[in-house]
């Protein structure tokens, strides 16, 4: 009448088919088993190591500029070539031991501390952004999910609207304008980095949302369905309490994804908005502008050209390696 | 020449745009030193970055087409021959006049007399009615705008109180009383032409030589602003079809001109066929010219090579490229309401690293440090005004210690930011840094609007890069335009007068240089005027132009004078 022990047996294990080892799993929350299996993706352990050493370095260049060790705007033309357009005399882009990256032609300045300081500007700008468009998207994105009706309609037309803009044309368009204006609200003209990153910061963050509005939501559909939301609005719940006590801490994982996936896109479009003239200009560095300024001399201080380029790779694809890994980890039925 | 202003603009336009990587340049393998004199025939291509916004004569205001146009479409009374001496290059030889002309009554009034046999491209001859209806087209300030207006103040014409501009107001549209006073002004009998100033204008044949204000134009060919684009040639060519804004235009024979009305030895007109190309960029052009293949070797380029191809100019291709000093300076004012201690001027300027601000913007091939804000090249020329230099930052913090200043003395300089620019800026900071001073630096990013915003009066900052280029080889055409207060500054505008500089005695020199019959005078007084200007610190003086162009192998006889503004000269250029 009641099944024997052996198969009893039989449907424990078949019931747990992807746990290795029972006893592991036992008292371990989501969390915890998510970081288990982020710890045995191997990429991603490299990529968060690579992210993690970018974001000490910025951390640390203001101080490091502080007390002297980067100068990035000291120059030094007399290590320059004045007959040959005022590249480095030298090879490997003017290399030595106090410039192991050599210098920049035309001022001499030293290639490594410009690079080292622009981290810390090209990260604050996307780590900036990346807020800007968090924010709204994830608020925006719960919103229309849990509202619905009409509410979700006027969300979905706004995205629709944003996504179809012609987001470069109009950074380009009206960024001197806008500069101009950001400056008006900001302590220093409109040449300083601070109005010209604002700007860059605004932008890109008023029109980085829509997608991560349509991910959210798509995820609050599901949960506004579950238990514990029905009980908080039996109980009278307010409907901010609803939606940032209830729904958004079961969010965290898909923001997260998010935001390691917006941090490599805005690094990349801040260098690609420099080379249209938006953004911080030097003598404040960012990656973006000492790439730009290193193109023109790609055939002539290759050197020059290489080191801003590779950096900006390691850093956008590290970035984009870790998103995936964590996406991965949180997520773990996604095909792979 | 050439308003600087424009070409400053495209300038910088280019290097915020620089772009493309560098093709590989193939060495090509021809060798040819491009210095003999060619045949006949071929076709020559010269390449422009940015559209021509004029074509007029009347309008024509950029150093570049004033030459293109001297050599291949618009004869002028008077013109500079192609020479490689600057003094022969820069005196006036007949054209379509029978001479250089005749003062008389101290230079307020000089003659001359049409050549016979000159023709336009119909075929009709050039009539002193002709000359009379160009010279009566700039009043029109509404219409023909963008061109020189020296003759609106040196014409014999009253002014209108209300406008502060003369009664007559041009061919178009004007009351009986100025059609009346510039019949007057300016009269014909029979071939010769006579005009009557107001002042003396010792150097009027310079000025027509120099600029196209005073080229004749046909009035059944002027539709006014529409003909902003149309060239009605006098010269050995004509407009193959229109001129295209945005392209360009072809050049090809003109069958009416008869080489035996010009005496100029100036215009061999040696291609049969000149084709100019708009629209590629510096970098474009270097990489074209440095693989010369194709249409490309029979190419010459009004763009200077951009400094990160100076490495790629060896063997074949540095045959192929010439060095000129251009006619063209930059400098920089103090804004004498911010700073008005001319100690703190004084330290400005010993403080000035100029050999930095040279060798940021790609060296000795790019710039030459400047002593004068008059180019070397230009009458009235003081090699010792200024030190130039890497600066001497001891002497200026014992200036500002004289002036009794709290330091570092705060100061802001602007610019119109470029690649380049940014680079050079930041060489002038570190100098001015060393020298006791604190600076901000003002990047303008928006170039359409920089020149407008340094002429409000209410401008904030304290050293502004401003550049010039004479408009005829006299420094009556550099420092009087750029320091003499009266017409310059205003409620609204400080004009050219940038830094809103005020001296009754550098105003009583312009007016004693302005007022002198003979050139020699004149260049006394103007250099005396400078001299004020540099005890004033006015301005400091940092770089005049390098040009530095390529040619394609096939070019003959490739040169670039001062009667060519320093660009390639088409009078005596060919192809194989």
């Amino acid at each position: 009448m009641s099944q024997s022990e052996s198969q009893m047996e039989r449907l424990d294990t078949a019931d747990m088919v992807d746990v290795v080892d029972p006893e592991a799993v036992l008292g371990k929350s989501p969390t915890q088993l998510a970081l288990g299996r982020f710890r045995r993706d191997k990429l991603s352990m490299v990529s968060f190591v690579v992210v993690a050493v970018y974001t000490i370095g910025a951390l640390l260049a203001p101080l490091l500029v502080k007390i002297g060790f980067l100068k990035p705007e000291l120059q030094h033309q007399n290590l320059l070539n004045v007959s040959l357009g005022s590249i480095p005399k030298t090879h490997f882009g003017g290399a030595s031991w106090s410039h192991p990256l050599g210098v920049v032609p035309g001022t001499g300045v030293d290639v490594m501390s410009r690079l080292w300081y622009g981290i810390t500007f090209s990260l604050t700008i996307a780590l900036a952004a990346s807020l800007v468009a968090i924010v709204i998207g994830t608020v925006l994105g719960i919103v229309s999910g849990f509202a619905g009706g009409i509410v979700d309609a006027v969300i979905g037309r706004l995205v629709d609207l944003t996504l179809s803009f012609p987001q470069t044309l109009m950074l380009l368009a009206l960024s001197s304008a806008g500069v101009v204006a950001c400056a008006k609200f900001l302590p220093g003209s409109a040449s300083d980095p601070l109005a010209n990153g604002f700007y860059e910061v605004l932008v890109l963050g008023l029109f980085g949302w829509p997608p991560i509005t349509r991910l959210i939501r798509g995820q609050v559909l599901t949960i506004r369905e579950r238990e514990f939301v029905e009980a908080a609005r039996l109980f009278g719940a307010s409907k901010g309490r609803i939606y940032f006590k209830e729904i958004l801490p079961n969010l965290w994982a898909p923001v997260l994804v998010s935001f390691t996936l917006t941090m490599p896109a805005y690094i990349s479009a801040e260098a690609a908005l420099s080379y249209l003239g938006v953004g911080i200009h030097p003598p404040t560095p960012t990656l973006g502008n000492v790439l730009t300024d290193s193109i023109n001399y790609s055939v002539a201080d290759f050197s020059y050209f290489f080191y801003p380029a590779l950096l900006i790779a390691i850093v956008v694809v590290s970035f984009n390696l870790l998103g995936d890994g964590l996406r991965d980890a949180l997520d773990p039925k996604a095909d792979r | 020449m050439a308003s600087y202003r424009k070409k400053a603009l495209a300038l910088v336009a280019a290097a915020s745009m620089a772009t493309a990587l560098a093709a590989c340049g193939s060495g090509g393998g021809s060798s040819n030193s491009g210095t003999k004199a060619g045949a006949t025939g071929g076709t020559l291509t010269y390449y422009i970055k940015a559209a021509l916004e004029h074509t007029d004569p009347q309008r024509t205001y950029v150093g570049r087409d004033i030459t293109d146009w001297s050599r291949t479409v618009y004869r002028q009374l008077v013109t500079f021959p192609v020479s490689d001496d600057p003094t022969t290059a820069t005196t006036p030889v007949p054209d379509l006049a029978t001479n250089t002309g005749t003062s008389s009554d101290s230079a307020k009034t000089w003659q001359f007399t049409i050549r016979p046999g000159v023709t336009w491209q119909d075929g009709k001859a050039i009539t002193c009615a002709d000359f009379k209806y160009g010279a009566s087209r700039p009043f029109a300030t509404d219409v023909v705008t963008g061109g020189p207006n020296y003759i609106l103040t040196y014409l014999d014409i009253p002014i209108d109180s209300k406008t502060g501009l003369p009664i007559y107001t041009g061919p178009y549209k004007s009351s009986a009383a100025g059609t009346a006073a510039f019949n007057k002004a300016i009269t014909c009998a029979g071939n010769t032409i006579t005009y009557h100033f107001k002042k003396s204008w010792p150097d009027f044949p310079l000025a027509i030589a120099a600029l196209h204000m005073m080229d004749p134009y046909r009035q059944d060919k002027d539709q006014g602003d529409k003909s902003n684009y149309q060239i009605f040639s006098n010269g050995p060519y004509e407009l193959q079809g229109t001129w295209d804004k945005e392209t360009g235009g072809t050049f090809v024979r003109n069958p009416n001109y008869k080489a035996s009305s010009d005496t100029t030895g100036s215009r061999k007109a040696l291609p049969n066929k000149i084709i100019f190309n708009i629209g590629k960029t510096s970098e474009t052009i270097a990489d074209q010219l440095i693989a010369d293949s194709g249409p490309d070797k029979a190419a010459v380029t009004g763009q200077s090579i951009p400094p990160s191809y100076y490495s790629q100019i060896t063997g074949s291709v540095a045959s192929r490229a010439a060095s000129v000093v251009s006619p063209y300076t930059d400098y920089a004012v103090i804004n004498f309401k911010r700073i008005t201690n001319v100690k703190v001027r004084e330290a400005i300027a010993a403080s000035t690293n100029d050999t930095g601000w040279v060798t940021a913007g790609g060296g000795a091939k790019s710039f030459k440090e400047a002593h004068d804000i008059v180019n070397p090249a230009v009458k009235g020329y003081q090699p010792d005004l200024y030190p130039a230099g890497a600066g001497d930052p001891a002497k200026s913090k014992q200036l500002l210690q004289e002036a009794g200043v709290k330091t570092p003395y705060p100061l802001t300089f602007t610019y119109p930011s470029s690649d380049t620019m940014d680079k050079q800026a930041a060489a002038l900071k570190q100098g001015w840094e060393a020298g006791g001073f604190k600076v901000t630096l003002e990047g303008v990013a928006d170039q359409d609007t920089y020149y407008t915003n340094i002429q409000a009066p209410a401008q904030k900052d304290d050293v502004i890069w401003a550049g010039w280029g004479a408009d005829w080889p006299s420094a009556i055409t550099v420092t009087a335009p750029l320091f003499d207060s009266r017409p310059n500054l205003t409620p609204s505008s400080n004009g050219q007068d940038y830094g809103g500089y005020k001296s009754s005695a550098f105003n009583a020199l312009v007016d004693q240089a302005q007022g002198s019959s003979d050139l020699d005078a004149q260049t006394k007084y103007l250099q005396q005027a400078d001299q004020v200007l540099a005890k004033d610190v006015a301005y400091v003086p940092l770089d005049t132009q390098i040009f530095y162009m390529l040619r394609g192998s096939d070019v003959t006889g490739y040169k670039t004078d001062a009667a060519s503004n320093s660009y390639p000269d088409l009078g005596v250029i060919g192809v194989k």
